[in-house]
């Protein structure tokens, strides 16, 4: 059978079970969609405070930055952490194990589903986000273009990465903390507090130093206008970067992980 | 009265034999709280490092409110939404029936059964979170405030408390609300900063839907200084409604409560 059939009966599965569950979905969006407006909130109150800008920031600069950064967390998003954690404690994982398929492609599948079937929803509160806030976006066509390839490296990125946290779960049944730690790390370098532009510079250099900032802060500048030309390619080749070194590590661990991996309660 | 506090000691007891077998637990739980309310803190500074005032607050007042909003979340977290989860259980599976065949008041029984003891750490940290705002905002804090603090701290606790009674009772007629509570964590991260900052339909859901907001804004307006005395009344009069109400709502859902072998 080849890849492109296995993909299609994988999706159509996927479909018919998130069909089941249509108001949990909806539950997980309000998730995303709560955080940034906080922030938002909070840099409008800034601004405000400021005489309607800070450091060159409007507060439509503000809404444009959250509405797109609530945007990239949605497509890029993945939550294989916590469903593989549970897998492997389980001792479910066996039987996927021995099934033909590497388990990623599973989880490749259902992040689409889930993806398709929340986006046109999510796209219609972000529109009223951005009217409320009176967003400006200073996107060109090449912006776009570009975006493109950042946030599918963005995606990439952070499932890789996402494995990588899970992979541990081989050797630690209890994943708390891993995930705690990577959470608070994402929340303080991806740019979810401000656009790397207002942090301070010592903050400004960990975030480009660290993958995190890649996975999504980097695609919300481009989209939003906020770069030169010559500033997006070297974008996107940190995100290759990052991808890159991150697959090999992913590789490494998780073959040694499937050794070490005991099957609880086998 | 002395007899419900030997229960819920017994209650604590209880869970603190389960919870010792697993002691890395409380110690991991440390590190977590370390690392979540440090970046929190870290999140103020940096909105700090562009201004001088958010909406009106300082600093310091804005680190106090941080360490009330921990301190409301840790209070919630610790006793009421471990018990109302089991809670949700006992009417899905009918076993609710043991609960009522004690002896005490069972709404009483149902709101303290359970504590998830790690989350005394966020508790604790929360409250030296607040010390270390009072400290920077040196001579401000009165006997007043520190004691128009602790009233309004546990009235916020109270209103989250009969907010999620609230919500677990409607769980009687519709035996699913997992969905309702759901919707009341997405909420909740918003109370880390002051509910006059956000938008208006965004305030109104915080403060009157989800009251979390409020249970944190009012006690760091106290604490700072900054509450008016008629917050202060509408605080203490809102708190006793709601704790009426969502007793006589307890009351009536019980009454269509089935039980196992109906």
């Amino acid at each position: 059978m080849s890849m492109i059939a296995i993909y299609r009966a994988l999706l159509l599965a996927g479909f018919q079970q998130m069909a089941q569950y249509r108001i949990q979905s909806l539950l997980w969006m309000l998730f995303a969609i709560i955080r940034p407006v906080i922030f938002l909130a909070a840099w409008v109150a800034v601004a405000s405070s400021q005489g309607g800008s800070v450091s060159g920031y409007t507060v439509g600069d503000f809404a444009a930055y959250y509405v797109i950064l609530t945007f990239v967390s949605q497509l890029s998003m993945a939550w294989n952490s916590h469903e593989f954690e549970w897998e492997v404690n389980q001792g479910r994982l066996s039987a996927k194990l021995l099934r033909p398929l590497h388990p990623l492609h599973y989880a490749v599948v259902d992040n689409i589903v889930f993806k398709l079937t929340t986006l046109p929803v999510l796209g219609l509160i972000l529109i009223a986000v951005s009217i409320t806030f009176g967003a400006r976006f200073a996107t060109q066509p090449w912006h776009v273009l570009a975006f493109i390839p950042s946030v599918i490296l963005a995606s990439a990125l952070l499932f890789i990465f996402g494995w990588i946290v899970a992979s541990l779960a081989f050797w630690a049944t209890r994943m708390n903390t891993a995930n705690t730690l990577w959470q608070r790390a994402a929340f303080v370098f991806a740019g979810q507090i401000a656009p790397i532009g207002l942090m301070p510079v010592w903050l400004q250099a960990l975030s480009y130093a660290l993958p995190f900032w890649y996975m999504q802060g980097a695609p919300t500048e481009i989209l939003r206008g906020a770069v030169t030309p010559e500033r997006a390619g070297l974008i996107i080749a940190g995100q290759a970067a990052w991808l890159a070194v991150c697959y090999v590590g992913f590789r490494l661990i998780w073959r040694r992980g499937v050794r070490a991996y005991s099957a609880v309660g086998a | 009265m002395i007899r419900y506090v030997r229960i819920v000691r017994t209650f604590v007891t209880a869970e603190m034999q389960t919870e010792l077998a697993y002691r890395l637990n409380f110690v991991l739980g440390i590190l977590e709280m370390v690392l979540v309310i440090g970046t929190s803190i870290g999140a103020v500074l940096v909105l700090f490092t562009q201004t001088s005032s958010l909406n009106g607050w300082s600093l310091p007042q804005m680190i106090a409110l941080t360490g009330v909003y921990y301190l409301v979340q840790g209070g919630v977290n610790l006793v009421f939404s471990p018990s109302f989860e089991k809670l949700m259980e006992h009417v899905r599976q009918g076993t609710l029936d043991f609960t009522l065949l004690k002896p005490a008041n069972t709404q009483f029984l149902v709101s303290t059964r359970h504590f998830r003891l790690v989350r005394l750490v966020d508790f604790l940290f929360g409250m030296g979170v607040v010390v270390v705002g009072l400290l920077m905002l040196g001579d401000a804090v009165t006997p007043w405030s520190a004691l128009a603090f602790l009233v309004t701290l546990a009235c916020g606790i109270a209103c989250v408390y009969t907010l999620l009674l609230t919500l677990v009772t409607l769980a009687f007629w519709f035996v699913r609300v997992d969905n309702i509570l759901a919707i009341f964590w997405a909420f909740t991260d918003a109370g880390r900063f002051p509910i006059d900052l956000y938008p208006g339909w965004l305030r109104l859901t915080l403060a009157t839907i989800v009251p979390i907001g409020i249970a944190v804004t009012v006690p760091a307006e106290a604490i700072s200084g900054r509450m008016s005395l008629e917050t202060f009344a509408a605080m203490l009069a809102g708190t006793a409604f709601s704790v009426t109400f969502a007793s006589w709502f307890w009351r009536r859902g019980l009454r269509s409560y089935t039980g196992a072998s109906a």
